[in-house]
């Protein structure tokens, strides 16, 4: 019996192997990721920096929008379904896409090749800090939901050491840079901008919104540590 | 005064599981040189800069207009057609590499087939072949030709994937010269009969959500073809496409 192949008998060759066209779960799992950077992980990191906003009013006020939020129903279904699990989910994945790319920056030091890099290097220290912050805030130490008084006295203490507090500036730059550069990929990698125009103007966008996000965010971490912020948190410790 | 001279480094490589080792040229510098036609002068007298005697340079390459798309090379680090490659645009000495994330033959050569392959395996065609006369096509408007036309300037040189941090071992990602040609064939009136098929083939592994968004495909083109528009528009189309088989199955 001839043991020719017939020529469309697929080969295994060296290098890059072909297109598997059709086949398995990638797609959905990628996209899951891209989707979950957006909602709830985007819309949630919005919410979270306007909350913090109310800071600036003083512990009393900061307390209370601890309280109303803490008040949701089902919050801790909320907290989980819509927060954890998908930061989670999203770190991992995100891990996974870096360890599978080859940056090539160092030969084509482009604009895009650049941002592709960056979107790496912040996601890693978002997981890092939102690792240590939410151990530190939520799980470790006097427990926010039942003593929501009690939270700008919390985070004050913690941003009194400056090494944690560089840590808390930098986290918020990097996050609010992921997040403005994620909504802008998003966009291009979903088709809602496949225009070379748009991507550009979109990108102005998303630049004003990362800025705007970034100095509300720091705002905020000024108000946990500026004067008389100190006084405000030793108020709330008494009670 | 001395003739000016051209320096050039070259990457050689026996064979695939050969070592690799750097060859040095001085030529004589001519007007209008490319680096194909410094490779050719190499082949008419192969001798090192150091006066060793070598052989002739294996590297692929045809038309010299950058029109077939073979002579894709690293030249100064980047990837890029030799041929178009002009030697004063160039910082000497010219450092001239293969390609590295295809498969290599001899020197300068390697086997591009993946992306033939991935080609195949997208149906980048339009199904005319039968055993009967189907008649002319359907008409094309000239404004759907303007839009279509960059696209089909793709000479399959395989920069694009080159330069693309995704297209590795790991990913298996098909690259941005398929992606493109399926946007080409699914807006060609006959060819979009394979539309569907096109779309659920890019969603498989390998396909275009392992697009990065990194650009470099785009910047390095050497037929301005618009890549990313292209990325951007098969990936709304394939997820458009995987949802509507969700809700249908």
């Amino acid at each position: 019996m001839a043991t020719v192949q017939h020529p469309s008998t697929p080969s295994l060759r060296p290098g890059v192997q072909p297109l598997r066209a059709g086949q398995g779960t990638s797609f959905l799992w990628r996209k899951l990721h891209s989707l979950l950077g957006i909602v709830p992980i985007g819309a949630f990191l919005v919410e979270h920096l306007l909350s913090n906003f109310e800071a600036l009013k003083g512990a009393a006020a900061y307390g209370t929008q601890v309280r109303f939020l803490n008040s949701l129903p089902l919050v801790r279904g909320l907290e989980w379904a819509f927060i954890f699990l998908p930061i989670l989910y999203h770190g991992v994945y995100g891990v996974y896409i870096w360890l599978r790319g080859k940056s090539n920056i160092v030969y084509y030091p482009w604009t895009g090749n650049w941002m592709y890099l960056a979107q790496r290097y912040t996601g890693l220290i978002a997981i890092v800090y939102i690792g240590y912050h939410v151990a530190t805030q939520r799980f470790l130490g006097v427990s926010l939901p039942e003593n929501p008084a009690y939270a700008f006295a919390k985070v004050h203490n913690e941003l009194t050491n400056p090494l944690i507090l560089a840590f808390y500036v930098i986290a918020m730059i990097a996050v609010c840079w992921h997040f403005a550069y994620g909504i802008w990929l998003f966009a291009a990698k979903w088709g809602i901008t496949p225009g070379a125009t748009a991507r550009v103007r979109f990108g102005y966008a998303c630049l004003v919104l990362g800025i705007v996000l970034a100095g509300i965010g720091l705002t905020s971490i000024y108000a946990f540590v500026g004067p008389g912020s100190a006084a405000q948190a030793a108020a709330v410790q008494l009670h | 005064m001395a003739p000016k001279t051209v320096q050039l480094e070259i990457k050689r490589q026996a064979s695939p599981d050969a070592p690799a080792v750097w060859e040095k040229f001085e030529l004589e510098w001519r007007p209008g040189m490319n680096v194909i036609s410094a490779m050719m002068e190499i082949a008419t007298n192969p001798v090192t800069a150091d006066g060793q005697a070598t052989t002739p340079i294996t590297y692929d390459s045809n038309c010299l207009e950058e029109i077939c798309g073979s002579c894709a090379m690293r030249i100064n680090g980047k990837a890029r057609m030799a041929c178009s490659s002009l030697v004063e645009n160039l910082e000497q000495p010219i450092r001239i590499e293969p390609l590295s994330k295809f498969p290599l033959v001899r020197d300068l050569q390697v086997d591009r087939s993946v992306l033939f392959e991935n080609l195949m395996r997208v149906k980048a065609w339009v199904p005319v072949d039968g055993t009967y006369d189907l008649g002319s096509g359907p008409r094309v408007f000239p404004q759907e030709q303007e839009a279509n036309y960059p696209l089909s300037n793709c000479i399959s040189c395989t920069c694009c994937m080159e330069v693309c941090p995704q297209f590795n071992e790991d990913t298996g990602f098909v690259g941005a010269a398929t992606i493109a040609q399926v946007k080409l064939f699914n807006n060609h009136p006959t060819g979009k009969v394979f539309k569907e098929d096109r779309l659920r083939a890019l969603a498989g592994d390998g396909g275009v959500q392992e697009c990065g968004f990194a650009q470099n495909c785009v910047e390095v083109c050497p037929k301005q073809i618009p890549l990313t528009n292209a990325i951007s528009d098969v990936s709304r189309d394939v997820t458009i496409q995987k949802v509507k088989d969700f809700l249908r199955g």
